[in-house]
């Protein structure tokens, strides 16, 4: 039987396996490391639907290295919206996923995490890029599968809300769909 | 007629002869045959109504209105993206267009182990040429393959492998790709255009933003209450009753079993939501010096069936080709960063092959999570995943064989081979774990089983639950097995066939 489908993992199961960072997110709250995001803060929107104005930033965040930097003249993350776009969507998400996503923007950010995943003790939004993408691949090729879940929901999401643009489309030679001429 | 959410303006009191939960293949084909036999018939379709005037053929627009939970449902573990419609029509609206037969080695299986009766291939043979001929169903001529579609019959030949056309539901079609974000052309003669306009002029009335939350069973009739969303903001407005002697649930495999067991219903065999089933997909992408435009012209119209019972097991794989828009080529490539930037950057070179795997030792279950939406789980087993290993070579071969210069597979680590030489051994090297090779379903199956014994089924041979009289299955899941081909054109012969019944014997099953 395959190692790791061998198991049924139930998002019961994949919360069970979070808790153990869950009981520690109390403390890692506590952790002096965001000062970059306080004058960030007052970039977010308001009337953000799911995100509080901290998770958008995080978000946008994480966004930006899953998608990749882009070159001159193409778009990036800010450009397409992706962190507003992003916040619209899941705000329409099942009850259970927002919880999820939630608790793991707290553990994917948090200083006590990185350290303990990566041995570093800064936030995520507070690494240079080529450590945010270290951290990122860390949890796409980690050997607990609540990692890889983490990461695969959230290059779900920021890929959707990017490629979904239209804005995004001339960079990769996608033309559009050829629609009935009285709707062109 | 059709009712929208946006026209009700308080809560709704109806009484039926037949109330349909499910508007897709199973729900649209059961309608109209009921309604032709003069029942009054009330469908239920938790998603909106849509016309091909409201389809842009962009991405956004189809996953935020027609798919289940935006395209984003999965497994639990997001191992395992399950696409399905959820929209009048259902699937039927956003699927490629396959239609094809059950194969015999699997009818014959449902007869042989799970006491079906029938559904044989004679028995089906009248239900299958009036679906065909219902839905224009023919094969493409030779021009009209697309390169994605080409590369599978150029490539399967030359490796000495069985390919060829597939049926396909549609009338005057110009090819523009669309088919998965809905038809903006009517050409694609899915439920929502055929069976539902056919069901409403024969009486039948579909209401559109109604979700069904619960059965009641009474010694009188059955009741079937639910919320009624705003088709805009999706928000409850305000709720639903709907009275009937017979009720046929047509979710789905993912919420039909939802339904039931939120109702306590037809699960005396404690099989209820097992043995789901998802005829499991992964992929290639080969990378060619010319044009693939993957996204343009026919999306589905050639398989390779070399693989499919090959070891008579009831098992192996398939091969199709699937259209290539951008947000499914983007989530489906490995990586992220620069590295997964620059390879989207070959998008117009792409053609892309899904293999699906017909499974045999594999399966998963429904359940039903805190907030009473469906929580799915699947675990691949061993046979299963060695098919979707060969699966996945035999595909790159394939696209070498075709003039891929190059060809990547979905590990979420980056695995290209150069040559065909490199593929076995980087295979074999590679990670098969949940969320480390990209998986997707458009077929999941087999969540409310049909078979002869009550004990290991949950309903019959014309798909009325063993437990309550007068309710009834009609969809996807009550196949017993996975079919190893795209389900439409079984469901709704198996749709045609049971409500054709249910009509015949309609006062005995009202009375009991």
């Amino acid at each position: 039987m395959n190692a790791f489908h061998d198991r049924v993992t139930t998002r019961r199961k994949f919360l069970k396996e979070t808790l153990f960072g869950v009981a520690f997110l109390s403390v890692s709250r506590l952790m002096p490391s965001e000062a970059l995001l306080a004058g960030e803060l007052s970039q977010v929107p308001k009337n953000l639907l799911f995100f509080s104005p901290r998770e958008y930033l995080i978000f946008e965040s994480v966004a930006e290295r899953i998608i990749g930097l882009p070159r001159p003249g193409q778009p990036g993350v800010k450009d397409v919206g992706v962190a507003s776009r992003a916040d619209e969507f899941l705000a329409g998400a099942d009850p259970e996923v927002q919880d999820q996503l939630h608790q793991l923007f707290t553990v994917f950010n948090a200083p006590f995490f990185t350290f303990l995943f990566d041995l570093r003790f800064v936030s995520f939004v507070n690494m240079s890029g080529p450590d945010k993408d270290s951290y990122i691949l860390d949890w796409m090729t980690s050997k607990f599968g609540f990692r890889r879940t983490a990461f695969q929901a959230l290059k779900r999401v920021s890929l959707s809300m990017f490629y979904t643009d239209s804005r995004s489309w001339k960079e990769i030679g996608y033309e559009g769909m050829f629609m009935p001429e009285d709707r062109r | 007629m059709i009712v929208r959410s946006s026209e009700i303006n308080g809560p709704v009191r109806e009484s039926a002869d037949v109330c349909i939960v499910g508007s897709g293949c199973g729900g649209g084909a059961s309608a109209k045959v009921l309604a032709e036999a003069g029942k009054k018939v009330i469908v239920v379709e938790e998603g909106g109504y849509y016309t091909s005037k409201d389809f842009d053929a962009t991405e956004q627009t189809a996953y935020q209105h027609l798919y289940q939970q935006r395209a984003g449902q999965a497994t639990d573990d997001l191992a395992v993206t399950v696409l399905q419609g959820r929209c009048v029509g259902g699937s039927s609206t956003v699927n490629w267009t396959t239609s094809l037969r059950t194969p015999d080695f699997v009818l014959e299986a449902w007869r042989r182990d799970y006491g079906v009766r029938g559904l044989s291939s004679k028995e089906l043979e009248p239900y299958f040429e009036r679906v065909e001929r219902y839905l224009s169903i023919h094969n493409e001529p030779v021009e009209n393959h697309n390169p994605n579609n080409r590369l599978i019959l150029d490539g399967a030949k030359k490796l000495g492998f069985r390919a060829s056309a597939v049926g396909r539901n549609t009338k005057d079609c110009v090819k523009a790709g669309a088919c998965g974000l809905g038809c903006p052309y009517d050409a694609k003669q899915s439920v929502d255009i055929t069976y539902i306009p056919d069901a409403v002029k024969k009486g039948a009335t579909v209401f559109a933003n109604f979700r069904a939350n619960k059965i009641e069973v009474t010694s009188k009739t059955k009741r079937v209450s639910g919320i009624v969303f705003d088709h805009q903001t999706q928000k409850p407005k305000t709720n639903f009753i709907i009275e009937a002697p017979v009720v046929i649930v047509a979710a789905s495999a993912i919420n039909s079993p939802v339904l039931l067991l939120k109702s306590n219903l037809a699960n005396s065999s404690g099989e209820l939501g097992k043995n789901l089933t998802f005829h499991l997909t992964s992929a290639v992408l080969g990378v060619f010096d010319e044009i693939m435009y993957g996204a343009g012209g026919i999306p589905q119209s050639a398989m390779s069936d070399e693989f499919l019972n090959k070891n008579h097991d009831g098992g192996g794989f398939w091969l199709e080709a699937v259209p290539v828009y951008p947000t499914l080529a983007a989530l489906a490539l490995p990586g992220f960063g620069s590295i997964h930037r620059e390879l989207l950057h070959q998008y117009p070179h792409i053609g892309a092959t899904i293999i699906l795997v017909k499974e045999t030792d594999s399966n998963g279950r429904v359940t039903v999570n805190d907030h009473g939406r469906a929580s799915i789980s699947y675990t691949l087993r061993d046979k299963d995943l060695g098919y979707l290993k060969q699966g996945v070579a035999v595909g790159a071969r394939v696209q070498f064989a075709a003039g891929a210069k190059r060809v990547i597979t979905l590990h979420a680590r980056l695995t290209e081979f150069n040559s065909p030489d490199e593929i076995d051994h980087k295979l074999a090297a590679s990670n098969w774990g949940m969320n480390e090779i990209g998986l997707y379903s458009a077929h999941p199956l087999g969540t409310c089983r049909m078979g002869s014994d009550p004990r290991k089924s949950i309903v019959d041979d014309h798909c009325q639950t063993h437990d309550v009289k007068g309710l009834f299955v009609i969809d996807g899941s009550v196949t017993p097995t996975s079919l190893g081909v795209n389900p439409q054109v079984t469901i709704l012969a198996i749709a045609e066939k049971s409500a054709e019944w249910i009509a015949g014997n309609f006062t005995d099953i009202k009375a009991r």
